[in-house]
């Protein structure tokens, strides 16, 4: 090709690039490309929904979807909801991605209507082929009932992380109820931040890598520290992993299960220590491994995991601690540590306070923030109440 | 009238005028000039008197092979002033022209070439430009091949998950906490402003 058509290429792409319409969209025709869809049977249906300022644009070679659904849903089962996940699934992703909105703590009584919103963005490339059915799918996942029953297909896992989060949020109640009717108010206050409206949990940033890739040369073993509740039944006896730079690599953890149960799933969680000293609760994993009484076992993860500061500044990583999160026994319980569990584990207060902290903590903080005791005390008497609804 | 000399023609420019090469403005840019600049005249005379003498040589006025070894120095000097007239006219006719044609390509070049940046700039998503850029460095060896399978990653803004060449990102406010929630997952949560809900946003990989 000549340098005149090369010019020429050149500048009709600038051209298309510069004049490429910016394409908006009646409210009408998003439901192309968002679609909500609940089964018969679905204890929740959606009454309505706005899109609010969505909008489809064309971006260079890519099209971005920005969706701001306010869905309204309604409990038409006959049993108060505690928690629910809605699966969001994009054509262009599936199978090998997809998203989640969970609402634990719910407290919905049969009848009664809750808000829930889906702010998502999908970038995707306009070459791509693109089907009938709606490029963003909302659907269930699962709904968790007050008696700890659930309906959904549960394709995510959901049901056991519903329980999970209920399982905190009556013990992180139970707690606060006590300091409350105990008159421990300084202790409360402590509990809830001093309702510090500028309190924010310690953030880090997280990148997860999945797939085969190349393995640095710098990487070198690190220790991983286990943090045991006392009466778990699940110990974590240490482990290693490979770590470069702020670079994870095939984290191993070797577990023992003192107690007389079958475990089906354990969930161990994980605490990264920073070149400054400080440490931040990087999460849980969960693994499906049936171990039986008095077994020893081990969990290791193919991923890579990346940290970061909420800055985007790479973490140095310093040291790996692990805890058992939670684990499921096979009869369908499920085993959380409690608050003496935790405060026996470690003389650490923020790495306590760390892994004291639920959502339903962060709940009751914003309640406790907005409208002082009163508020809390209300709201605590309002859940405790929904509960003791007969189903 | 005297003209300051850093307005002079050069004397290639000045050769070609005597001999009626010049392009048309050229040509009567310099004919003003030589009309008002003695200097200037004298060379373009001395260099039509020069080619009206090997005019006329080449019409037969032959020196005879005594005739010219007698004048030899004569000789020599017009065949030596004769090529580097013949050489400047040569260089001055290449580059009249070519001058204007490459200023006008680079011209336009660099404006195509801003066009271009400012579209990839308003239309290009950062993303993409991310990519573009890290080929190149893969290509120049700087840098290890790119990952080419699912990637979680968390933002000040949401979650997302990048598969098969698109992006799927939950939103969430910047003061969202966010932890990893299974092998493959990642995890936003905060308290909704609106509804004093908590939120717990997911983004999974396989």
């Amino acid at each position: 090709m000549s340098t005149a058509s090369n010019l020429r290429f050149i500048s009709l792409t600038a051209l298309l690039l510069l004049l490429a319409p910016v394409v908006s969209h009646a409210a009408d025709e998003k439901g192309k490309w968002f679609g909500v869809e609940f089964p018969h049977d679905s204890p929740v249906v959606s009454v309505g929904f706005d899109f609010g300022p969505s909008t489809i644009t064309s971006r260079g070679p890519s099209i971005v979807i920005d969706l701001h659904a306010a869905l309204t849903l309604r409990n038409v089962g006959t049993k108060p909801i505690c928690g629910l996940t809605l699966r969001v699934e994009a054509q262009d992703l599936s199978p090998h991605g997809r998203g989640s909105v969970i609402k634990p703590s719910l407290f919905v009584l049969p009848g009664e209507e809750f808000p829930v919103k889906v702010d998502m963005q999908l970038v995707r490339p306009i070459s791509a082929a693109r089907s009938e059915s709606a490029m963003v799918q909302v659907t269930i996942d699962c709904a968790l009932f007050s008696d700890l029953k659930a309906y959904g297909p549960d394709k995510l896992n959901s049901k056991r992380t519903l329980m999970v989060y209920e399982m905190e949020a009556r013990r992180d109640r139970q707690f606060l109820t006590r300091l409350l009717d105990g008159g421990r108010l300084p202790e409360l206050r402590e509990e809830l931040n001093f309702g510090n409206q500028d309190f924010i949990p310690r953030q880090l940033g997280l990148e997860l890598l999945t797939g085969p890739r190349t393995i640095s040369s710098r990487e070198q073993a690190l220790a991983v520290s286990p943090v045991n509740f006392p009466k778990g039944p699940v110990q974590p006896l240490g482990g290693a992993a490979q770590v470069a730079g702020n670079e994870v690599r095939a984290p191993r953890v070797d577990i023992r299960n003192v107690s007389k149960l079958h475990v089906v799933s354990v969930a161990m969680g994980w605490i990264v220590r920073d070149g400054h000293g400080t440490d931040f609760v990087a999460g849980a994993l969960t693994s499906r491994l049936p171990i039986g009484p008095v077994q020893t076992s081990f969990i290791s993860e193919a991923g890579t995991l990346r940290f970061s500061l909420p800055s985007g500044a790479p973490m140095v990583i310093d040291r790996l601690m692990t805890f058992v999160n939670d684990v499921e026994f096979a009869d369908g319980t499920v085993w959380i540590p409690s608050r003496d569990d935790i405060d026996a584990a470690t003389q650490d207060y923020i790495l306590r306070r760390e892994l004291a902290t639920s959502p339903e903590e962060q709940r009751l903080a914003s309640i406790y923030r907005r409208e002082g005791t009163d508020g809390l005390k209300k709201e605590l008497k309002r859940v405790s109440l929904s509960n003791s609804k007969p189903n | 009238m005297s003209t300051p000399a850093a307005e002079h023609p050069s004397i290639e420019i000045l050769s070609l005028y005597a001999t009626g090469d010049l392009p048309f403005v050229q040509r009567f840019r310099t004919s003003v000039h030589v009309r008002h600049c003695a200097a200037c005249e004298q060379h373009v005379l001395t260099f039509q008197s020069t080619k009206a003498e090997l005019r006329r040589e080449a019409q037969g006025e032959v020196l005879t092979g005594y005739e010219a070894i007698a004048d030899w120095q004569a000789l020599e000097a017009d065949m030596l002033g004769n090529i580097r007239v013949g050489v400047a006219a040569s260089r001055c006719i290449e580059n009249v022209g070519r001058r204007s044609r490459l200023g006008f390509r680079l011209a336009w070049g660099t404006g195509m070439a801003a066009l271009f940046m400012a579209g990839w700039v308003a239309r290009v998503p950062a993303d993409e430009s991310g990519r573009l850029i890290s080929a190149l460095r893969h290509v120049v060896g700087l840098e290890q091949p790119a990952f080419n399978g699912t990637v979680l990653r968390s933002t000040r803004d949401g979650i997302s998950v990048k598969a098969r060449g698109a992006t799927l990102t939950i939103l969430h406010p910047q003061s969202a906490v966010i932890s990893m929630s299974g092998p493959a997952s990642v995890t936003a949560r905060y308290v909704d402003d609106d509804s004093g809900q908590v939120t717990i946003t997911n983004v999974y990989g396989q």
